[in-house]
């Protein structure tokens, strides 16, 4: 009963996320650059809600990015994907405790993100590459998305660690050492 | 993690504030005038007293006798200028609604040889990379895929996808996009291809080697290539960077259309 709530409302975060990310962030931009928030969304499940589902999770909300806005399925899905599959190893390797771990997971995971689709774009459009451009553009959304890690930190932890202990329970052992 | 509760809230409130100075700084073009503000509220009202003071103190004995008088004609003031306030709000309106009929009228006027249905833009990218939008029509009011979209002041792009009543249209400001268009005196052809770097600025490339590229030059579709009809307006040139090599020198062209507020636009179906 409480896993079903918890995926419905992980759902219902990510729909409101698009949202969020579609009107709010287009008007309330750093110098014209957006963050990313399903970067840290798809991150956050699968540090705290485990492997499974990080991979389910990117994969769904990848695809339904790629339906509503992007020119063919598959680049953002790919790309949300690989993100929960790193948070999963993120999570075996390093502790979430502490809130610069968790900005040092956002930087990673923005940067691989980022650079992952840019390049499947480049090829899949022949789009010309502009690296200077395009790491400009890098740098100010990879801070954006640091600072709003530090804004919502605590909701991440709170939520987190209730998502945890329902799915993984006693297999926990590293957070009490 | 925090040593107290109250360090943690303390630190996120400032990292709030220091994201909405960011953003407000990052974004708008008088960064001086805003500081020159808050400096000037922080004194001004203080000076304004001073000088209030200084004034009536320096032999203004009328003061207290014409303060009855001025109660008044301040009561009275009052009222006319909600009165005008008023009827300026109504001829607010009346003006936002004649310059959207306008819009109508002209755009509908402007490429009147083309079969057009009107659109609002509904939705922007997501994404920073790609600058594709979605517009509020689509199969049920014909509009099909490959179909080109155009707005005020000219080409926005073309339709890629279309659900029953959506359409996606990428911009010519994508980088995956690239229009086959021709300078308007000398009609030769150039590609003109998005950028990361402006949301207002093509990169024209291609350019023959023989040509004489101006700036200030109109460039618009030339027809090649089987999406845009020709004869569409993109831009100007604004800037011919020449290279070492002849052969890759390019330009750049300044679209027409203000991406950044775009909201009506026409879908051509005829081609």
């Amino acid at each position: 009963m409480k896993k079903t709530i918890i995926n419905i409302s992980l759902v219902l975060i990510a729909y409101f996320l698009y949202f969020l990310q579609s009107n709010f962030f287009n008007w309330f931009t750093i110098a014209g650059v957006m963050p990313n928030l399903f970067v840290i969304l798809v991150l956050f499940i699968g540090l705290f809600h485990g492997r499974t589902a990080g991979i389910v999770y990117g994969l769904a909300i990848g695809m339904v990015l790629d339906l509503v806005l992007g020119k063919q399925i598959g680049v953002n899905m790919i790309g949300l994907g690989i993100i929960g599959f790193l948070a999963a190893l993120f999570d075996k390797n390093f502790s979430k405790d502490s809130r610069a771990t968790i900005m040092f997971m956002v930087l990673g995971a923005t940067i691989i993100f980022e650079v992952m689709v840019y390049v499947a774009n480049g090829i899949l459009y022949a789009s010309n590459m502009e690296l200077f451009n395009f790491v400009k553009i890098l740098a100010v959304e990879v801070i954006y998305n640091l600072i709003l890690t530090i804004i919502i930190y605590p909701l991440i932890q709170k939520f987190g660690y209730y998502i945890e202990n329902e799915y993984k329970g006693n297999k926990i052992l590293t957070r009490y050492f | 993690m925090y040593k107290s509760k109250k360090a943690g809230i303390i630190g996120i409130i400032i990292t709030i504030i220091i994201l909405i100075l960011i953003v407000i700084f990052s974004n708008s073009d008088s960064n001086l005038s805003f500081f020159e503000n808050v400096a000037s509220n922080l004194v001004m009202p203080i000076q304004n007293g001073m000088t209030y003071l200084k004034n009536k103190i320096g032999g203004n004995n009328t003061f207290f006798t014409d303060i009855n008088n001025l109660k008044q004609e301040n009561e009275e003031l009052k009222k006319k200028n909600s009165e005008l306030e008023q009827s300026l709000r109504e001829l607010e309106n009346i003006k936002t609604q004649n310059e959207t009929l306008k819009e109508y009228l002209d755009l509908a006027e402007k490429y009147g040889e083309y079969k057009t249905i009107p659109g609002y833009v509904i939705n922007k990218d997501i994404s920073n990379y790609s600058k594709t939008i979605v517009i509020n029509i689509g199969k049920e009011d014909g509009v099909e895929e490959n179909m080109t979209v155009i707005g005020d002041q000219g080409l926005v792009g073309h339709v890629i996808s279309v659900t029953d009543s959506t359409a996606k249209v990428q911009t010519i400001i994508d980088t995956a996009s690239s229009v086959s268009c021709s300078m308007s005196t000398t009609k030769e052809a150039i590609v003109c291809k998005g950028t990361l770097d402006d949301k207002s600025l093509l990169k024209a490339m291609y350019i023959p080697t023989d040509s004489n590229i101006i700036q200030g030059d109109s460039i618009e579709t030339s027809g090649l290539g089987g999406i845009y009809p020709k004869g569409i307006h993109i831009g100007t040139v604004k800037k011919v960077t020449n290279t070492q090599n002849l052969t890759d020198r390019y330009a750049l062209i300044e679209t027409a259309v203000d991406f950044d507020k775009l909201d009506t636009v026409l879908v051509i179906t005829n081609k």
